[in-house]
């Protein structure tokens, strides 16, 4: 990991650890935020504990490319988000548009969060982050 | 699982040709969870597997063979885990190219050590033709020297009839381990 390149520019990753912070600052459930690369490195992470990212990031992108699998096996079409109800919280998966690679974001939430405001919010969030890339 | 379903393993670092070799055997449309490579530095190929490679053969005596492929990076060793329950035995896939390939086969062979238990493995080897070193022997040697006995061969997995004979090997070996599967499994090379 240490040895690879860095595939976002700074201010791309600046941008994404402030959409990041945005995001955390305005769901009180939501317990951890990472940005990763579609095929499983870390760009960006606000994790509490003794989570790993490098863990997280590798397992975010076999969760994300198993669904596209799923996805064009079912013929259910592009494959959108990717909830995992769990008994002690929730985690949301999402790709998030980028020209040149796409990335991945996962939102950690705690048990009680209501789900679909934190779709909402990370929706925008990704739209967002989305508008900048191509923008940028 | 019914009884007459056999699980294998397709591993190897990445690059090695496990997708290749699972979509040049399968006789379904292999699943296949490619996304774009960002790191260009560790190996220059534009895709990566980072979920699974699936795919399936059936025997002429009604087995069905199904075929799972691994992540080839360590950061996705936890797929290799989860892939490895149940298996029955597993084909590594070692690129003579990469830098050090014995430590690529030492760490794949170790890695599923549980499914191997010593013998239930085949080693084929690619890029021989433009990297004859190390040699089978120099495999050979390096399999002994961690308590492992399985053979090790040439291979070429954009043939079919190479991914074919990894097979079949590989069914020797399962049959020696004294699976009973092994004697079910046996001569998958036939028409």
């Amino acid at each position: 990991m240490n040895a690879r390149e860095r595939s976002l520019s700074r201010s791309e990753e600046a941008i994404i650890r402030h959409h990041m912070e945005a995001l955390m600052a305005r769901e009180q459930e939501i317990s951890g935020v990472l940005v990763s690369t579609i095929d499983g490195f870390r760009v960006a992470a606000c994790l509490t504990g003794t989570l790993s990212a490098e863990k997280l990031s590798a397992m975010a992108s076999s969760l994300l490319a198993i669904n596209e699998a799923v996805c064009q096996e079912s013929s259910v079409g592009e494959c959108r988000d990717l909830v995992i109800e769990a008994s002690q919280g929730r985690i949301l998966l999402m790709d998030i548009p980028h020209p040149a690679q796409k990335l991945i974001l996962t939102v950690l939430c705690r048990a009680k969060v209501t789900m679909g405001q934190v779709l909402w919010a990370a929706r925008g969030c990704r739209e967002s982050l989305g508008k900048m890339f191509v923008a940028s | 699982m019914s009884e007459r379903e056999y699980k294998l393993i397709f591993t190897g670092s990445m690059g090695a040709g496990k997708t290749t070799a699972i979509a040049a055997v399968s006789e379904i449309a292999p699943v296949r969870t490619e996304v774009r490579n960002t790191d260009l530095a560790g190996h220059a190929k534009a895709t990566t597997t980072t979920g699974l490679d699936y795919g399936e053969v059936t025997l002429p005596s009604g087995q069905v063979l199904r075929l799972f492929g691994t992540p080839g990076q360590t950061r996705f060793q936890f797929m290799w885990d989860i892939l490895g329950r149940g298996a029955l035995g597993v084909v590594v896939l070692v690129d003579n190219s990469r830098p050090d390939p014995l430590a690529d086969l030492r760490d794949y062979v170790q890695a599923f050590s549980g499914v191997i238990g010593g013998s239930r493995a085949v080693v084929g080897v690619g890029r021989c033709d433009t990297h004859p070193w190390p040699t089978l022997d120099d495999y050979d040697g390096a399999l002994r020297d961690i308590g492992i006995n399985v053979p090790v061969i040439s291979t070429d997995v954009r043939e079919r009839e190479q991914v074919i004979t990894l097979l079949d090997i590989l069914f020797y070996q399962i049959e020696a381990a004294g699976d009973v599967a092994g004697q079910a499994l046996h001569g998958v090379s036939s028409p």
